[in-house]
């Protein structure tokens, strides 16, 4: 009980990277993922183009590549190299924001194709315009029909920040691998396991009252 | 009288397929008119058309004295909104927006046009929740309530913009035979108190004891249009004889 106590200090400071990174990705990623699928919609050819072949990229490819790709390829790069030398965090930061925003991206455009067109000729006899109708009528429905699988990229995002090990940015998984090695005990691997359940149990509560709250019944 | 709505030869064709073909009819102040026909016959294709939800390949649609559509073409589209906003639409399949309460899909368009205070906005909601009959559902979802119901509540949010025109598209067919009548009973009250309609229908019996005038399309085409008692009990056309045989089998 001593040797839990003892070692979960520095392995909730572990946790700290692994919640902010959970954190930046998830705020930056899904707003970037609705303009893809805003993009992707759009009758101006080139943005469609240039959204599509985006999300097949991120999504084609693994993601520890492209981890791989941020932190340790982009410096290789002839010339321009030297200027894409960035913290490893940040690095891994992008990566992850690129990849996740794909993904949020393909859910969105789901959402947005469970919307009867019935919703959308509503909104045009009544006089909304199409930003009208797309901020008020199109959107809440499409997040409530995205709400599932939002909450399921979320907890597979609490999973992969432990990628993070590959770069060797230290989080959670990093302190228990460590501990492991110095202390010959398997325990630093269960402790580790129990923080990643909690953290993606506080988030499945959490959208379950989402789900709840926006039931409309 | 003057003219609502003047159609002059609309067409529309999809490669060799007419849906409309040379389609001419006007429609007077305070008139209530049932469209009658075949399914597929391009009811409601024409009624849609008013409202730019079809686009169409020739003819001409005057509403109220401003042309909506010249030889074929829709005019520019504020245009289009600034015509089109004096006529309101129910639709086959309700469209009520499922994450709003009954007041929220009533008051969203009058809120968002911003043409009034929220204080009028809210008091007009309230009387014609009344007026339809469903005063103490304001603040339930659309979910919980019956197919008639919503058929009132998409009623009254199409009135709440003040329409001088009220366009109909089948509103009883994805009912249920029993709810038809509480429906059926609100666009009834709306032609007595002289709301200039266009009732596409499959309700008989409605069209007869309803409508100033019917309208019977088929194919395409206007065929034969009159007084009820013409259309039901006088039909001058072999197509019109068949059709209201079938449908009196049913």
């Amino acid at each position: 009980m001593d040797y839990i106590i003892q070692i979960s200090g520095p392995m909730l400071e572990g946790a700290r990277t692994t919640v902010l990174l959970f954190l930046i990705v998830i705020l930056v990623s899904i707003p970037l993922g609705f303009l893809v699928t805003l993009m992707a919609k759009s009758v101006i050819k080139p943005l469609a183009w240039i959204a599509h072949t985006y999300i097949y990229v991120m999504r084609g490819t693994p993601l520890l590549l492209q981890l791989l790709f941020f932190c340790f390829g982009l410096p290789q790069i002839p010339v321009i190299g030297q200027y894409l030398v960035m913290d490893r965090f940040v690095a891994a930061s992008l990566g992850f924001i690129l990849n996740y925003g794909a993904y949020f991206a393909e859910i969105f455009r789901g959402g947005m194709l469970s919307i009867d067109k019935g919703q959308h000729e509503a909104a045009k006899v009544l006089g909304l315009s199409k930003w009208q109708t797309l901020r008020k009528v199109i959107l809440a429905q499409m997040f409530r029909v995205a709400l599932p699988a939002v909450a399921n990229e979320s907890i597979s995002l609490v999973k992969d920040t432990a990628l993070l090990y590959a770069v060797a940015v230290p989080e959670l998984l990093n302190y228990a691998k460590t501990a492991v090695n110095r202390d010959f005990t398997v325990t630093p691997f269960v402790v580790a396991g129990v923080i990643y359940l909690l953290m993606t149990l506080v988030l499945t509560l959490f959208f379950k009252a989402l789900e709840k709250r926006f039931k409309f019944e | 009288m003057s003219s609502m709505i003047e159609v002059n030869d609309l067409e529309k064709s999809f490669g060799n397929l007419d849906v409309l073909k040379k389609v001419s009819f006007n429609i007077a102040a305070g008139e209530a008119v049932a469209v009658i026909g075949p399914s597929g016959s391009g009811k409601s294709t024409m009624l849609r058309s008013l409202v730019h939800l079809e686009e169409v390949t020739g003819g001409s649609i005057v509403i109220q004295g401003k042309p909506l559509v010249e030889n074929g073409k829709y005019v520019s589209g504020a245009s289009i909104r600034e015509i089109t906003s004096s006529m309101g639409m129910v639709f086959q399949h309700f469209n009520l927006f499922p994450h709003l309460t009954v007041r929220g899909n009533l008051e969203l368009a009058p809120r968002m046009l911003k043409r009034e205070s929220v204080k009028e906005i809210t008091a007009r909601s309230r009387d014609l929740l009344s007026k339809v009959g469903l005063a103490e559902k304001a603040d339930v979802y659309p979910a919980k309530l019956s197919g008639g119901q919503k058929q009132r509540v998409a009623i009254a949010r199409a009135l709440m913009l003040n329409p001088d025109i009220l366009l109909f598209d089948e509103p009883t067919s994805a009912l249920d035979p029993e709810l038809t009548g509480e429906v059926l009973r609100v666009i009834r009250q709306l032609a007595e108190e002289n709301m200039t309609m266009i009732v596409v229908t499959h309700e008989m019996n409605f069209a007869r004891d309803v409508a100033d005038r019917v309208i019977f399309m088929d194919n395409g085409e206007i065929t034969e249009s009159g007084t009820p008692s013409q259309i039901f009990d006088h039909p001058q056309q072999e197509r019109t004889r068949v059709f209201l045989s079938k449908e009196s089998r049913l």
